[in-house]
């Protein structure tokens, strides 16, 4: 085992405070500029899920939802434009497109008088319009309570069972050695380097036989033997963990399994938090297996449930925007409360031995 | 007291091997149960001719030299390395920096986190909607902006060939989960070994070469195997994105197939096609190339890899 | 404490396995009634309004029969595929499907069942039905299901965009042989306009900024762009035999590079830049009044024409050169799957979505014309409160021009064929290519191969 080795070299040590604090200003402007442009696509996100169909047609996309502003002469609803007649600007209606790009243009005052301009010298006028009722429209259409109950339901039970079982996994894979535990563990990632699109049919097979189709079982009873990904992962933390606390614990007496619990777990906690996390995203987020298992849309997810706005000839795109802009926040509201646990976790003091 | 009197060592050893075993054995009864049925019902599945309705058929090998002699392989599978050979090194670097960056004591740095995770947390469906939209040549918002700049923004999803890069930015943009590994691996880097670092007058650069570095290798290796193994199979995206493609657009894997990764023709076959069997041996064949890669990722291992808790002998 | 927990969970778990296994176990009252799932999500069905209407649908059924009871099995459109094949795999197979557009009982032709024997069974009397939806549910080797509805195609033409090109309407009269595709190109010529107003025969026309197209037909695919162009298998890219491939005959060749020319030489068609922006915006090519005519069926009636804010109407398509016309049609059904069990209940129920006192309303929830002559007046009626104002003769005219061979049905290989074409017709559209007889040559290699591997193993 090797220490990375620290050469000694000759440094300014006074210098080091003032670097860091210009560094640190500088990692701050990065940040913010990088926040920025990765915003710029969740803002156009909520501004969609404000718009109203018309809204969304137009081109290019406004970042407020804007509407054309329109105004009623002869019974129809005619756009205003704001046009420049021999350098006076009022505001008229577009009523008749004519050739050549030209269009009849009234004053709704005078709606008799017409004026022959050239439609794109003058200015389209347009309102602010938010249409704040496509949120509870959109979770109204895709029975968001109900599917939030099954949602919650997998999410949670699925967090802790993978919990439990990838800890003892991880634990068996880093922490022991025996016979053909390299092979089992090559074993265990090969089972995510098959495409899952080939065992999907013998696996509904396998669920259909134990009658679990159409029940949220088989979403929620794998978690409860360990996956790859989760077991993969805590395992490459144990293993920064020094043995000689597994050694100090067991000159103290401990069993393995107290070892993990005591010694281990604690150690790894923003391991552990990363992995809860992620495995809330997948389950919360997850439409691939649970569209072949739940039939029934009482037994849907939410993520099944946002399916149904993406019908074959009808693209709700402002439904859509709303309905994930709702389901965003429960893992939001549980990354920003985790991030205290997050960074309280190790600060490891180090143990000479 | 149970082990330490003992006084052979072949029962320890032995001992050591049951509490491994006992501890994996949540595992082994999964795959058991869930996992190795369908994968061995998949493996024979790539030896017969099989279209779901009626009973598999053997064949032999014939699916696998079929394989080789079908151009679409061929064509997809270079797409998809093009594809992994670009996303995985920009990925990975990317939200390393963006970790390191992300990991300073700053005031409010739980607020940018969030934000830089974000992302991630969306539904893939409104994700792809959402940046198809962006990257519509007519009626988005990247193409405006970069004319502003002077820049002639090309047809990104409906160009053949911008559609790749399209998608290499749209990942980029959901690095959020892989930040978050990243951000655990340098928290989990003991503090008295940056302490010790500028008790003897180093820059940060140098504190980040050889002590951030180094000590965050074991979560470098998570991100690199798995996003290998998901580049790989790269699929969600794609689907949503150009399922919606009328047959002008060329359908899945459109416009004219240039984004048509192995997985998606994959999926074709399974599911369009009725060639199930085919589609197995497609399978099959991207588990031993990817698996390969692993190994030799795993078998490099030993020389960048540092794990302060790992056992000798292994 | 993290035993506790876990302790808690494990409960919570094999109390959740129990619930949900008593739930799957019998139920308690005795099943009389046999169980019809309507598996929908093949074609149109999916939209939320639609799911309620047919929610209301099934209790209608329900309430006055007591031995069958049907429910709709409502499957997002994106994966009834997988979902399908899953049922089919895993034993439990709905018992019937649709509604199907030719396309999807081709993609799954062969899991469907043989509706002969049951309609000979009771003598069914199918004179009611127009002759030609009969038809096109007939294959070689079996009928796939009752006729449910019909979508003939024709010219939807934007009214204002012809008076604003001071042109006169396409004509109505089906007998007008003037009206052809290179008449269709003139007029589409001068209603694509550019953003100075110019039109496409003008010499200062600027092709990179256009503001309107003069045609469209960009909801279909290669088969369906070219059934119309009068090739001697029309829409069917095979020989009957289907041991030929014949994509590369010289009219589709002609009409692929009509459509090539009117993307890249006159302008007057949108390229696939163009449509991408319509679908990412989520418009119909129609809808925004940016198009002069668009070609399409009678289901575009149900999402397109009610909320226009220009005035439409509705013409026939043109004659080819050959001087025919053909103006290809979509059809609906539903099918029973050959494995479902209680396929004779699945036949009642299929008996009663086409029965004339109900096919009215459940061609309503999906936009099609019912295939039964006795209700058309009904239906006519219904079309007059719904869009008024539109030829309607048009629309049930169309009907007799329709394209047999389909450009839809079945042939060996569907799906891969399906995609070796539409790849063809994106290279068009997209400007990859720009020469037919190139595209189509390469093409027909391509199905020639696929059709040569199908017929080494059957």
């Amino acid at each position: 085992m090797t220490h990375p080795t620290m050469t000694p070299m000759r440094f300014n040590a006074s210098g080091i405070r003032g670097q860091s604090f210009l560094l640190k200003g500088i990692a701050t402007l990065i940040i913010a500029a990088g926040a920025a442009i990765i915003m710029i696509p969740f803002l156009f996100m909520l501004s969609t899920s404000v718009k109203d169909h018309a809204q969304l047609r137009q081109s290019p996309p406004p970042l407020i939802p804007e509407a054309i502003t329109t105004v009623e002469i002869n019974g129809q609803e005619e756009p205003l434009y704001q046009v420049n007649i021999d350098g006076q600007i009022t505001e008229m209606a577009l009523v008749k497109n004519r050739p050549g790009g030209k269009g009849l243009f009234v004053d709704p005052a005078r709606p008799d008088e017409t004026h022959e301009l050239v439609i794109a010298d003058q200015t389209a006028l347009t309102h602010l319009e938010v249409h704040w009722e496509n949120y509870p429209e959109a979770l109204r259409q895709m029975k968001f309570n109900k599917l939030l109950l099954n949602t919650l339901l997998v999410t949670f039970v699925g967090m802790a069972g993978m919990l439990f079982s990838c800890s003892l996994v991880a634990y068996g894979f880093s922490r022991f050695r025996a016979p053909w535990l390299n092979v089992l563990f090559i074993l265990l990632l090969s089972t995510i380097m098959l495409p899952s699109q080939v065992r999907l049919l013998p696996t509904y097979v396998l669920f259909n036989k134990l009658g679990w189709v159409d029940t949220l079982l088989p979403l929620i009873v794998p978690q409860f033997f360990a996956n790859a990904y989760d077991v993969f992962l805590l395992r490459q933390f144990f293993m920064t963990i020094p043995l000689e606390l597994d050694d100090a614990a067991k000159i103290d007496g401990a069993s393995p399994l107290q070892t993990l619990m005591y010694v281990i777990l604690p150690q790894a906690r923003p391991a552990l938090i990363s992995v809860a996390i992620f495995h809330f995203l997948y389950a919360w987020n997850d439409f691939y297996e649970p569209l072949i298992y739940l039939h029934s849309p009482e037994h849907w997810t939410l993520a099944v449930g946002l399916q149904t706005f993406n019908a074959l000839y009808a693209v709700n795109t402002n439904y859509i925007m709303a309905a994930s802009a709702v389901m965003i926040l429960p893992p939001i509201i549980l990354y920003f409360l985790a991030q205290r646990i997050f960074t309280q976790g190790v600060v490891f003091t180090g143990v000479k031995g | 007291m149970q082990s330490s009197l003992k006084p052979s060592r072949l029962s320890l050893a032995r001992r050591e091997s049951l509490w491994a075993y006992a501890f994996i054995a949540p595992w082994i009864l999964g795959f058991i149960i869930f996992t190795v049925g369908p994968m061995l019902a998949s493996l024979f599945f790539s030896f017969t001719e099989y279209d779901v309705v009626s009973s598999p058929r053997w064949i032999g090998l014939k699916n696998y030299t079929n394989l080789i002699h079908d151009e679409l392989f061929w064509h997809s599978l270079s797409i998809t390395f093009r594809y992994a050979a670009i996303a995985l090194p920009l990925g990975l670097v990317f939200s390393y920096l963006i970790a390191v960056l992300l990991n300073q004591k700053i005031r409010g740095i739980n607020i940018w986190r969030t934000v830089y995770f974000l992302p991630s947390v969306i539904a893939g469906v409104a994700v792809a909607l959402l940046w198809s939209r962006i990257f519509d040549a007519r009626s988005g918002i990247l193409n405006p902006f970069l004319a502003q700049l002077g820049i002639k923004g090309p047809g990104w999803f409906s160009d053949p060939d911008w559609a790749i890069p399209a998608l290499v930015i749209m990942s980029l943009w959901g690095v959020g989960g892989n930040i978050i590994i990243y951000l655990a691996g340098l928290q989990g880097v003991p503090t008295d070994l940056y302490d010790a670092a500028k008790v003897d007058g180093a820059t940060a650069w140098q504190r980040f070469r050889y002590v951030t570095l180094p000590m965050t290798t074991p979560v470098i290796f998570y991100n690199l195997v798995l996003g290998l193994i998901g580049t790989f199979q790269y699929f969600t995206e794609v689907y949503v994105i150009s399922s919606g493609n009328s047959g002008t657009g060329g359908g899945l894997g459109g416009p004219a197939r240039s984004t048509l990764f192995y997985n998606i023709y994959l999926y074709q076959n399974a599911f369009r096609y009725f060639h199930m069997g085919y589609a197995s041996t497609m399978a099959w064949v991207l588990f031993i190339i990817v698996l390969g890669f692993t190994l030799l990722i795993f078998r490099s291992s030993d020389t960048w890899v540092y794990y302060e808790g790992q056992l000798k002998g292994r | 404490m993290k035993k506790n927990l876990f302790n808690v969970l494990t409960l919570l778990v094999l109390a959740s396995a129990l619930l949900s296994a008593c739930a799957g176990a019998a139920p308690a009252t005795p099943v009389e009634k046999v169980k019809v799932v309507i598996f929908v999500g093949m074609g149109t069905g999916t939209d939320p309004d639609q799911v309620d209407a047919q929610n209301k649908l099934a209790e209608k059924f329900n309430s006055t029969h007591d031995n069958i009871e049907i429910e709709f099995l409502i499957v997002p459109h994106e994966e009834y595929a997988t979902r399908y094949l899953a049922m089919l795999s895993g034993g439990n197979a709905p018992q019937l499907v649709g509604p199907n557009g030719i396309s999807s009982v081709a993609e799954f032709f062969d899991t469907w069942e043989d509706i002969t024997p049951y309609i000979e069974a009771e003598k069914l009397d199918l004179s009611d039905f127009y002759g030609p939806a009969v038809a096109l549910n007939q294959y070689p080797d079996k009928n796939t299901g009752l006729p449910l509805g019909l979508y003939p195609s024709y010219l939807y033409y934007n009214k204002d965009l012809f008076d604003a090109a001071g042109l006169d309407y396409p004509t109505h009269d089906f007998e007008d042989k003037s009206w052809n595709m290179d008449k269709l190109r003139e007029v589409a010529m001068q209603l694509t306009v550019d953003k100075n107003g110019k039109n496409a025969t003008d010499a200062d026309f600027d092709p990179e900024n256009i503001v309107q197209y003069g045609y469209d037909d960009s909801w279909d695919g290669m088969r369906g762009t070219l059934a119309d162009w009068g090739a001697e298998n029309v829409g069917r890219p095979t020989t009957s035999d289907y041991k030929t491939a014949v994509a590369d005959s010289p009219e589709w060749i002609q009409g692929l590079q009509w459509v090539s020319d009117g993307v890249w030489k006159d302008h007057f068609i949108g390229s696939a830049e163009v449509q991408a922006g319509r679908d990412s915006a989520g418009v119909d090519p129609f809808g925004p009044g940016t198009t002069g005519m668009f070609y399409s069926h009678t289901w575009y009636l149900a999402e397109g024409l009610h909320d226009l804010t220009f005035s439409a109407d509705i013409a026939p398509y043109p004659y080819n050169p050959k001087g025919e016309r053909i103006a290809r049609i979509d059809a609906d059904n539903f099918t029973i799957p050959k494995d479902a069990k209680n396929k004779q209940q699945a036949w009642e129920v299929m008996k009663w979505l086409t029965s004339p006192e109900i096919i009215v309303d459940v061609c309503r929830i999906y936009g099609c014309i019912p295939a039964r002559k006795s209700v058309q007046a009904k239906f006519l009626e219904q079309l007059k409160t719904d869009y008024p104002g539109i030829d309607y003769d048009v629309i049930f005219k169309s009907i007799d021009y329709l394209d047999k061979p389909n450009n839809e049905e079945w042939i060996p290989e569907w799906g891969k064929i399906e995609d070796a074409l539409n790849n063809g017709l994106s290279l068009i559209y997209s400007g990859e290519e720009k020469d037919a007889t190139k595209v189509l040559t390469d093409s027909n290699a391509e199905v020639q191969k696929i059709l040569d591997e199908y017929w080494a193993s059957h």
